[in-house]
């Protein structure tokens, strides 16, 4: 494998800025190793090899002219295919959105535009990004590059396998309960994602509106830190998205002494679930080390952990049925050619283009907030959010962050199913809008990656970062180490 | 006469008066070629947001300030969700509970009594575009789309079923229209569709607590229509009930050409529009700062500034109705009283040229009173200069011709003309005796006691001095020498 992908965004952003790498051999090594990597993992539903190329020459000479250039002048970056990139398509994995192209760059493009990012191509992904596996995708199932028999998670498995197998340096993706997190820690990657309201969803395609946040994939915490730092702040045109006064993510990331002044908050229900005997073993030696190196372990609770599954299908799938509502056919996407009334013709659009995970959640969705059963369902849940809200932010009051294995199940083979609880403790994330990230910490099972997650208050992303970066100098994981494919 | 009587109840949505539409930067342009006014936001595409635009709140709020309705500061939004061709995300956002205004009132004049009328509520939410099922004569088979108005802010008011008559609804309706149009919230232009009405219509026996059964007729875009289709359903009703029929609770469309109702739609499968909170616009609450900001500009209203204008210029309830009729009106009569010399005197001839002159002319050319080529200080002036007697009111009128036509000010058209009055009495003495040497018969007459026979010689006399001559010192003059 080429050098150059080997390396950490950090080291090919001052390889590249100082002119010792060229951007545009940057990006032709991903594509020489997407050409021997991807017909056996299908991470990538598009790429745009010759564009790409384009870019990084015109950075190249950017650099070479001494013009001032961007944060991430001339480093590729691979973009899961939810995010609108103007005049590319964007089809959400689903067949609805075959023909769709973006009239418009989403908040985050924009703001990778501007550092000078090279976009190298649209990762795959469950459909509409509802599952957890990448398998719901309607053109391709993306595969595990450390077992190619078995999942590699999702709904953002595309982007999580084009950074495990050294496609890309690292990569966007979006996390609804887990989509980000979960894949990566299933690939051996660093997965994050931010506090609700931290990054603008403008431009990205809704799932449930209000657990969804755009975030990112790379090979150690400081490369998320600076991707962050490019892609956060303040939009006027996410009305939830919240002004913060922090611009770079990266600082305070050596500090050697950060675990010495940590107090590290261990849920107590972890042991009320069926937990993977070796993750419970190697999350046992984690808790050990951290302790070693001067953390401090609390023991926290949060009891309704327990109605994490319940109430998130509810309200996700309740908030799915009425995006979703907008691909009907009529003004943009697929549209059946065979409809012979006005129902018949959504009917037919609707039935023709969406995948079956897609069509469950609409109808659940559409259950859940029908008149009679409304107050039962949609409004008990939204009660329970509120009570799990409160149970976290206590918990986070007693500890600086609550610490995970980032699932409790090792991937599945294809077609197998994942037991609901096994990502609770990602979800919990996005039904508090607290800010998540999945490290990786261990190998475990004939050589698969295994990750822990620390979840921390709401806004705490700076300190986030500065806690997983100091777990991950002490894990003992090689991040330079890729799956043999 | 009928034994039963007739309750009407009103949902009146009128457009907010905002450049742009409630949730994205697109224009609201009346007419615009269609779906030029549309973005990615209000056509409903993936990764797109609402954006609530904070004008079409303070429109609402200014509203139910002056309809006496209690602001609710909490706002919260939810998605009402129905499938439509014109709805582009299916769902429509609306202000779910508390609505931003509950509990109104609104008078009105029923036979000369007035009538309070209870408000339920005002509540925010966008419109729908618009479906062309045919062009011109050619039917199609295809329906067009046009996404203009989708997501323009619309401001829903529904009335408490108090209105006993369809002249009571004409009257709620024209009362509440001069109203939201004096605030500036709404338009209100009813052949624009910025206001639209359903109507909800039931009978009972006369002295029944309980409602009957209720009709809703959709989308009325006329007062009078409104009216109309209120006698027509009261009559239909109770021929129904009369002749021992029964009711059923459905939804109808007012046909204008014929002059009856049509049903619609039964109201049996109830839809279910599974509202729940939008998850995009986080729940906000209004400071009270805020709210006594929006109460500081609410205008005085078109009965208290009629009221006033009666005590402080004098004038006639039928002047003072018509000049408070629009606020464009009142300002404009207020500002050019401000400017006149003597304000008491030029009150009652300014309301007079503004109520006939003025506004002739601008209905004969179509025009607002905004868009008056006679400027208010200018109309001001002129009635000064009657006053003073530098020009008689025929001249004026003359002037006032030049003025309308050419946009220019009373003096520099007197200027050009020559139009003085001649108030010195030499000089007209002498145009007078030049005149009664000339009217020998009319002499003869006045003297043998005809007095009405003067008026031949005054004629003389103006026309002698092209209609310059004081007239009432002609009259004099005219006089002491026929008689003397």
């Amino acid at each position: 494998m080429d050098e150059i992908l080997t390396v950490s965004v950090k080291d090919l952003r001052i390889k590249i800025l100082s002119g010792e790498v060229k951007s545009v051999d940057a990006v032709k090594a991903c594509y020489k190793r997407i050409k021997e990597v991807e017909p056996k993992v299908k991470a990538f539903l598009k790429l745009n090899e010759e564009q790409a190329l384009k870019h990084a020459a015109a950075s190249d000479k950017k650099i070479k002219s001494g013009v001032k250039c961007g944060i991430l002048e001339g480093i590729p970056i691979a973009i899961k295919d939810n995010i609108m990139i103007k005049g590319e398509s964007m089809t959400s994995a689903s067949k609805y959105l075959e023909n769709y192209v973006s009239p418009y760059d989403a908040a985050v493009i924009e703001k990778l535009k501007e550092a000078g990012a090279v976009f190298i191509g649209r990762t795959n992904m469950d459909e509409f990004a509802m599952g957890g596996s990448t398998e719901t995708s309607a053109y391709q199932k993306t595969a595990n590059p450390w077992d190619i028999e078995r999942i590699p998670g999702g709904s953002s498995g595309g982007s999580a396998v084009a950074v495990s197998s050294a496609m890309a340096p690292f990569a966007l993706g979006s996390d609804t309960g887990g989509s980000i997190r979960q894949p990566a820690g299933f690939t051996g990657i660093v997965g994050y994602k931010p506090s609700y309201g931290l990054i603008s969803r403008y431009g990205v395609c809704a799932l449930a509106s209000s657990f969804d946040q755009i975030g990112s994939f790379s090979k150690n915490v400081y490369d998320t830190a600076l991707l962050v730092s490019v892609i956060a702040g303040k939009d006027y045109r996410d009305p939830v998205c919240e002004p913060t006064e922090q611009t770079d993510y990266t600082a305070g990331l050596e500090n050697p002494d950060t675990l010495k002044n940590l107090k590290i908050g261990i849920p107590k229900e972890l042991s009320d679930y069926d937990t993977d005997g070796e993750i419970l073993k190697s999350f046992e030696g984690v808790i050990k080390n951290l302790q070693l190196y001067g953390a401090e372990i609390v023991e926290i609770s949060a009891p309704s952990y327990k109605y994490v599954p319940a109430l998130y299908k509810v309200i996700m799938c309740a908030e799915v049925s009425a995006n979703i509502a907008t691909f009907d056919g009529i003004r943009y996407g697929y549209r059946s050619p065979n409809g012979i009334s006005l129902n018949d013709e959504y009917a037919k659009s609707r039935s023709q283009s969406l995948g079956y995970e897609v069509k469950k959640r609409i109808l659940f969705g559409t259950y859940v907030l029908g008149a009679k059963n409304y107050y039962r369902c949609y409004h008990q849940a939204q009660r329970v959010r509120t009570l799990l809200i409160n149970d976290l932010n206590k918990a986070l009051s007693e500890c600086d962050f609550i610490f995970s294995p980032a699932t409790l199940q090792m991937p599945v083979k294809f077609g197998e199913y994942l037991p609901e609880e096994c990502d609770i403790f990602l979800i919990a994330a996005n039904l508090g809008g607290f800010p998540g990230i999945t490290v990786p910490c261990s190998f475990v099972k004939s050589h698969m990656p295994m990750g822990v997650h620390f979840m921390g208050k709401r806004f705490s992303d700076a300190k986030l970062f500065q806690a997983a970066s100091a777990f991950e100098r002490i894990s003992g994981f090689d991040i330079s180490k890729y799956p043999k494919i | 006469m009928s034994n039963y009587e007739t309750v009407v109840g009103l949902e009146v949505h009128m457009q907010i008066n905002t450049k742009s539409k409630v949730f994205c930067e697109c224009s609201t342009e009346f007419g615009a070629e269609p779906n030029s006014n549309t973005c990615v936001i209000c056509t409903s595409q993936p990764g797109a947001i609402p954006i609530l635009n904070k004008k079409a709140v303070e429109a609402i709020i200014k509203t139910g300030l002056a309809l006496n309705f209690t602001v609710n500061k909490q706002c919260t939004f939810a998605r009402k969700q129905y499938f439509y061709p014109d709805v582009p995300k299916n769902y429509q956002i609306t202000q779910s509970e508390p609505p931003l205004c509950s509990n109104g009132k609104l008078a009105i004049a029923v036979d000369g009594k007035e009538k309070v009328i209870n408000l339920t509520r005002i509540h925010l939410e966008e419109d729908a575009g618009k479906l062309v099922h045919e062009i011109g004569s050619r039917k199609l088979d295809y329906s067009l789309l046009d996404l203009n108005r989708a997501s323009v802010g619309l401001m829903e008011l529904v009335t408490e079923p108090e209105l006993s008559s369809p002249q009571e609804a004409l009257e709620f309706l024209t009362e509440l229209r001069t109203i939201v149009r004096y605030i500036g919230a709404s338009e209100c232009s009813m052949e624009e569709g910025k206001m639209r009405c359903d109507v909800n219509v039931s009978v009972r026996p006369n002295g029944q607590k309980d409602l009957g059964t209720r009709v809703e007729i959709k989308n009325m875009n006329s007062i009078s229509g409104v009216r109309d289709a209120i006698a027509y359903e009261t009559e239909r009703q109770i021929e129904v009930l009369s002749r021992g029929g029964k009711l059923v609770q459905e939804t109808r469309l007012w046909e204008a050409e014929e002059g009856i109702t049509k049903s619609m739609r039964s109201k049996e499968g109830a839809l279910d529009y599974r509202y729940f909170p939008e998850p995009d616009l986080v729940p906000f609450n209004l400071p009270d700062s805020f709210i006594e900001e929006l109460r500081a500009q609410v205008p005085e209203l078109p009965k208290a500034r009629k009221a006033r204008l009666i005590k402080e210029c004098a004038l006639s309830e039928y002047d003072a109705d018509f000049l408070t009729s629009s606020k464009q009106i009142a300002d404009y009569y207020e500002e050019a009283v401000n400017a006149a010399k003597n304000k008491e005197l030029a009150a009652k001839p300014l309301a007079n040229w503004i109520s006939t002159e003025l506004s002739g002319k601008l209905n004969a050319s179509g025009k607002e009173i905004s868009e008056s080529p006679v400027s208010s200080k200018d109309l001001s002036k002129l009635v000064s200069l009657i006053l003073d007697g530098t020009i008689s009111g025929k001249i004026a009128k003359t002037v006032f011709e030049e003025m309308y036509e050419k946009s220019v000010d009373p003096e520099s058209v007197i200027k050009e003309k020559g139009l003085v009055q001649i108030s010195d009495e030499s000089a007209i003495i002498k145009i007078c005796e030049e005149a009664i040497g000339e009217s020998t018969k009319a002499v003869a007459e006045f003297k043998a006691g005809k007095e009405r026979a003067i008026g031949a010689i005054v004629g003389l006399v103006m026309k002698k001095s092209k209609g310059q001559a004081n007239p009432q010192i002609v009259n004099k003059i005219l006089i002491e020498k026929l008689k003397g």
